[in-house]
């Protein structure tokens, strides 16, 4: 390492991105595409029309093996191993993941991460862009747990395939299709990262990858991860495979407006290092359904259950594609016109409108009442974190003192997502 | 993105250092927004237009343009009052994307002629892109 000013690194596709001529921002120590010439509407449409394709190589994977991997993720992670799969809920095992978040002692959010278990006693963890280091030093420094933590940053490709077309694209290219896909649930995964983990998933070139069916778009799909040396070539075959499903490369604003729209957090900007409480992901945290206490002991717990302080996070979408930019002196003012927080994260689903009272979505169903000739605006749609719990419905204006806007607190924003619809059904379309 | 050389840049409009453009139609003014401005706008999802008879001084707001990635304000190239507003843009924003010198915006009528010879021409607007 040398003290010169960081220079933003590249994935093993930057010069695909720049040879497609797309607009690159840097994001989370990468230089990665915004858009391409396509257009991130576009792009966003795509993943519920179609298939979108994702660079997300700038993720960083982790792999905790030995006799004590399980215990350590136990001890450090928020959702209790042995009660997260299912609606039982029962343990998780090989072949399944698992959303979660690694808390600080100070129940504040060092990072969110999916826990993949890979064998008996090897787990993958894909954590945030950059955080590679910080969470394998954090998993390093619990004491007493016999475990080899390997970093794979900038080893591996990733690349996640999103859309209702995304399994008829990767079984064109599959060495095996009905093998890999025909009992693949959400949240589960087959083969490695590493070639001499078990039973393979291999392209029919020969090539090894790690399918998991996972994504942060909320709709149906893949995220893909391959050697570095493969990744290029893996993503020309998908774009070829794709191509009647008019399959679209997408950039980071259309990733960042999928994920709002479905609800889902970003790491370091809707939940970061302040106490993770009151949010619309709850869920990630081992609530013991008799006693309202939680099912294991782990780190962050007992900031969270001992907590003075309150504040709320809650999801808004607007009446129009219009945004607020979220700056330092942008707020959240309720009908009486009370400062009661701030925003966190503001964009524009473009695949949604409402008509009248509801929110419908491309992807809704016409039996569903999406009307003929539905050509949404797009609805804006985001994060605020106030000082006072907003009841479902209620109304409040967003202002960075020069523009503002009305929206609605909604405890869901894109209607009818497509991430949990059977492979059977999305594979015989 | 596009590259300074692969720009859309007509030589029969004049050009603002704030990447506007505008073309002299008889006694009133069409203003728009340069093919440099809407690349890097990415797509624009929303337009907020003025009322027709507002009067704006030259460097004010005249609207908001609403891309996925940020609000923009544009400014008035010219000092004016406004006669007409594009309202095709209010259903279809993304018009300026396609077509961005022929999808104008607003409309003035000019309070001062002598401000309009001070735009950029099409090599004086290139050479503040090429900086």
């Amino acid at each position: 390492m040398t003290s010169e000013p960081m220079q933003p690194a590249r994935t093993v596709l930057y010069d695909w991105h720049l040879a497609q001529h797309a607009t690159m921002a840097e994001f989370g120590g990468y230089q990665m595409p915004l858009w391409y010439p396509t257009g991130a509407k576009q792009e966003h449409r795509a993943v519920l029309t179609g298939a979108g394709l994702f660079d997300t190589s700038h993720m960083a994977v982790l792999t905790v093996a030995g006799s004590d991997a399980r215990s350590l993720l136990q001890h450090c992670f928020t959702r209790d191993l042995r009660r997260c799969i299912g609606a039982s809920p029962g343990p998780l095992t090989t072949g399944r993941c698992v959303y979660g978040l690694f808390l600080k002692e100070k129940g504040t959010v060092l990072d969110d991460a999916i826990i993949s278990q890979l064998s008996e006693d090897r787990y993958m963890v894909v954590v945030n862009s950059g955080m590679g280091p910080a969470v394998s030093e954090h998993l390093g420094a619990q004491q007493g747990f016999r475990v080899e933590i390997i970093d794979y940053s900038g080893r591996l490709g990733k690349i996640d395939l999103q859309g209702p077309a995304a399994a008829l694209v990767l079984e064109a290219v599959l060495a095996e299709p009905d093998r890999v896909l025909a009992d693949m649930i959400y949240f589960s995964c087959k083969g490695d990262i590493d070639p001499a983990g078990g039973a393979p998933v291999l392209l029919k070139n020969g090539t090894p990858l790690l399918v998991s069916r996972t994504g942060y778009t909320g709709e149906f799909g893949f995220e893909l991860y391959l050697a570095v040396a493969d990744t290029v070539g893996f993503w020309e075959q998908l774009i070829a495979a794709g191509e009647r499903f008019a399959i679209t490369a997408c950039g980071l604003a259309a990733r960042d407006s999928l994920r709002t729209g479905a609800v889902l957090p970003l790491s370091h900007q809707d939940i970061g290092d302040w106490l993770f409480q009151n949010t619309p992901w709850s869920f990630v945290l081992p609530w013991d359904e008799q006693d309202g206490r939680f099912s294991k002991p782990f780190i962050g717990a007992e900031a969270l259950l001992g907590s003075s302080e309150v504040d709320y996070t809650a999801a808004f979408a607007g009446y129009d594609p219009r945004k607020i930019p979220v700056m330092d002196n942008t707020v959240v003012l309720d009908e009486d016109g009370e400062a009661i927080g701030r925003v966190l994260t503001c964009t524009t689903d473009m695949a949604i409108d409402r008509v009248g009272e509801r929110i419908v979505s491309m992807a809704t169903a016409d039996s569903a009442g999406r009307p003929p000739d539905f050509h949404p605006r797009g609805l804006s749609c985001g994060f605020i974190r106030t000082t006072r719990q907003c009841r479902s419905g209620e109304q409040v204006r967003l202002t960075d003192g020069k523009r503002s806007i009305p929206v609605e607190i909604r405890q869901d924003i894109r209607p009818d997502r497509t991430a949990r619809r059977s492979m059977r059904e999305m594979r015989n379309q | 993105m596009k590259e300074i050389d692969e720009l859309d840049l007509p030589g029969d409009v004049y050009y603002s250092s704030d990447h506007e453009w505008a073309r002299k139609e008889g006694e009133t003014v069409k203003i728009g927004i340069s093919d440099y401005a809407q690349d890097q706008l990415g797509d624009i999802v929303f337009i907020e237009l003025p009322d027709v008879g507002t009067v704006f001084e030259r460097g004010e707001e005249f609207g908001t343009l609403e891309s996925v990635k940020a609000v923009s304000e544009v400014y008035a190239p010219l000092s004016g009052e406004v006669v007409a507003v594009n309202t095709d843009l209010v259903d279809a924003p993304e018009l300026v994307n396609e077509a961005p010198y022929e999808n104008w915006i607003i409309e003035l009528r000019p309070s001062d002629e002598d401000e309009y010879d001070e735009l950029l021409s099409r090599d004086d607007y290139l050479a503040v892109l090429q900086g």
